[in-house]
């Protein structure tokens, strides 16, 4: 079995060998391919993550009717809590929210001095369950929140949030399609190829089948060529997405924490990369066992 | 070694039928070397494409080296050819590759352990004269040359048939009485040999049983 396999193994370097330009350009093109879907996969992961930290920031502002006096406070609280799914609840009075407003404005603060009387509103900061803080689970929240006879209006905090997720989703699509378009594109090219050495080998496969060769024996060497080609375009995408990654995260992790919310980009997961490699050995291998060509004997 | 019985191969159908073999019996014993003989178009080249199932015949009984050729099932073709070595009038061999490494590749093809093919590999170029061309490569070699490593890479594998299909055809007299030797010397260690040819002169040369073909009729089976 062990020369069986080092045969096989030294027709399939032959093969690269004699695939020449085709052969390399179905490398490249299996490169493109999972650089494409490498690409799209960190992005949505990335993106996946700041939507999920977002569930641990989210805030809906209940805005009051009227500022209940102290010992209702309380009740008011209650009330809004028993909507159901909050994890936590803080009210903000009219004379915090002022402060709040001061604050913000810096030195402008003395602005807010001069207002004959306090505009904002008494308030309660809402908190929702980690297990519904989604995008769906929050707009029900709000919708319940609003019922609430003392409640004047709500803010909920996902509609950016839905939007985030909305381009997640479509980011996702379009990812899958341009990532299936070019690996069906890297399949056929490693057919060529494949299907050209196959044809410049007729003669050796004759020869083969003659002499008593299996079949397995006559056409595995296609498809190791064919893996040994997915295997090195997986490699040199992983190095393409490597250098992006290092180029790119400087110039974008200042923008992250006000833009989504995310501190920083993480890369592929050493596991997630082996999954991106062995993808780029099953294109290679698709493509090889695809390959037509025999030799009659 | 070789039995045929009542076998005919008819290729295509209605106004284009032809059939290349009819009602062909034969029986080839163990050890024996017999001269397959006709005109070019005989059915020869058919009949040999049948002995190694490159082809299966449309009626009648084939058995070879104790294989049920015509009921052969497509995964077992390989077992079958192990047993046969073949030479073409085309000797067929690699381009890329010296002549060492056309005979070597049958053995690396068929599994053999890698400290045996050298030495086999060695013994058969020996056994056909070509042992100082083992590193010349094809398109160095002359016809005869060429036909000689053929042979070689045919019995690397110590066949127990060996079909020889116009082995000497594009070969002047010389060359192919060097083939003929060649081939009986291989016969007189024990392989089984059935030799094709449509050259007429060879066969009172040979001296050996001689099966004629013509139209694809076993027309006479002498010696």
């Amino acid at each position: 079995m062990g020369i069986l396999l080092s045969f096989v193994m030294n027709e399939a370097m032959r093969d690269l060998r004699r695939a020449g330009k085709i052969g390399l350009a179905a490398i490249l093109l299996i490169a493109l391919s999972l650089t494409a879907l490498g690409g799209f996969w960190l992005l949505s992961l990335n993106l996946g993550r700041a939507i999920d930290q977002w569930g641990d920031r989210v805030r809906i502002i209940v805005y009051l009717k009227d500022e209940p006096a102290a010992a209702k406070v309380d009740d008011v609280l209650q009330r809004i809590e028993a909507v159901g799914g909050i994890q936590r609840l803080r009210y903000v009075s009219k004379a915090e929210a002022l402060r709040a407003l001061k604050r913000s404005l810096g030195s402008q603060a003395d602005v807010a001095d001069q207002l004959p009387r306090n505009p904002l509103p008494a308030s309660v900061e809402v908190t929702p369950d980690a297990a519904i803080a989604t995008p769906e689970g929050t707009r029900a929240l709000v919708g319940r929140l609003a019922t609430v006879p003392d409640v004047e209006e709500v803010q909920g905090g996902s509609q950016w949030v839905d939007g985030l997720a909305q381009f997640r989703r479509l980011f996702q699509g379009v990812g899958l399609v341009i990532g299936a378009v070019l690996a069906v594109a890297a399949i056929l090219t490693v057919t060529t190829a494949t299907t050209l050495v196959l044809h410049l080998r007729r003669d050796e496969m004759e020869i083969m089948r003659l002499v008593g060769a299996t079949e397995h024996v006559i056409r595995a060497p296609r498809l190791v060529q064919g893996m040994a080609q997915g295997l090195v375009a997986a490699i040199i995408a992983l190095a393409a997405l490597e250098i992006a990654y290092a180029l790119a995260v400087p110039r974008l992790e200042p923008l992250l924490p006000v833009t989504i919310g995310l501190e920083r980009v993480t890369f592929l997961s050493p596991l997630q990369a082996l999954a991106l490699i062995g993808a780029g050995t099953l294109l290679g291998a698709l493509g090889g066992l695809l390959a037509r060509g025999r030799a009659t004997a | 070694m070789i039995r045929l019985q009542h076998v005919s191969m008819v290729f295509g159908a209605g106004p284009s039928r032809v059939a290349a073999l009819s009602d062909v019996s034969f029986h080839i014993g163990k050890g024996e070397f017999v001269v397959l003989t006709g005109a070019s178009g005989a059915g020869k080249t058919t009949l040999l494409r049948l002995l190694y199932r490159a082809e299966s015949p449309s009626e009648g009984d084939i058995d070879v080296a104790g294989f049920d050729v015509s009921a052969l099932r497509r995964s077992e073709i390989p077992r079958l050819r192990r047993s046969i070595g073949i030479v073409f009038q085309d000797a067929k061999l690699l381009a890329g590759r010296t002549v060492f490494e056309n005979v070597a590749f049958v053995l690396r093809v068929l599994g053999t352990a890698r400290r045996d093919i050298t030495p086999k590999a060695f013994a058969a170029l020996k056994a056909v004269g070509l042992s100082a061309r083992a590193q010349a490569y094809p398109h160095q070699l002359s016809q005869g040359e060429a036909q000689r490593a053929s042979l070689a890479r045919a019995i690397v594998k110590s066949p127990g048939l060996l079909l020889a299909d116009e082995a000497t055809g594009n070969l002047d007299e010389e060359m192919a009485n060097e083939i003929l030797g060649l081939v009986k010397d291989i016969w007189s260690r024990g392989t089984t040999v059935l030799f094709a040819t449509h050259q007429a002169r060879l066969v009172p040369q040979l001296k050996r049983r001689t099966l004629r073909l013509e139209g694809g009729r076993l027309v006479k089976d002498e010696g």
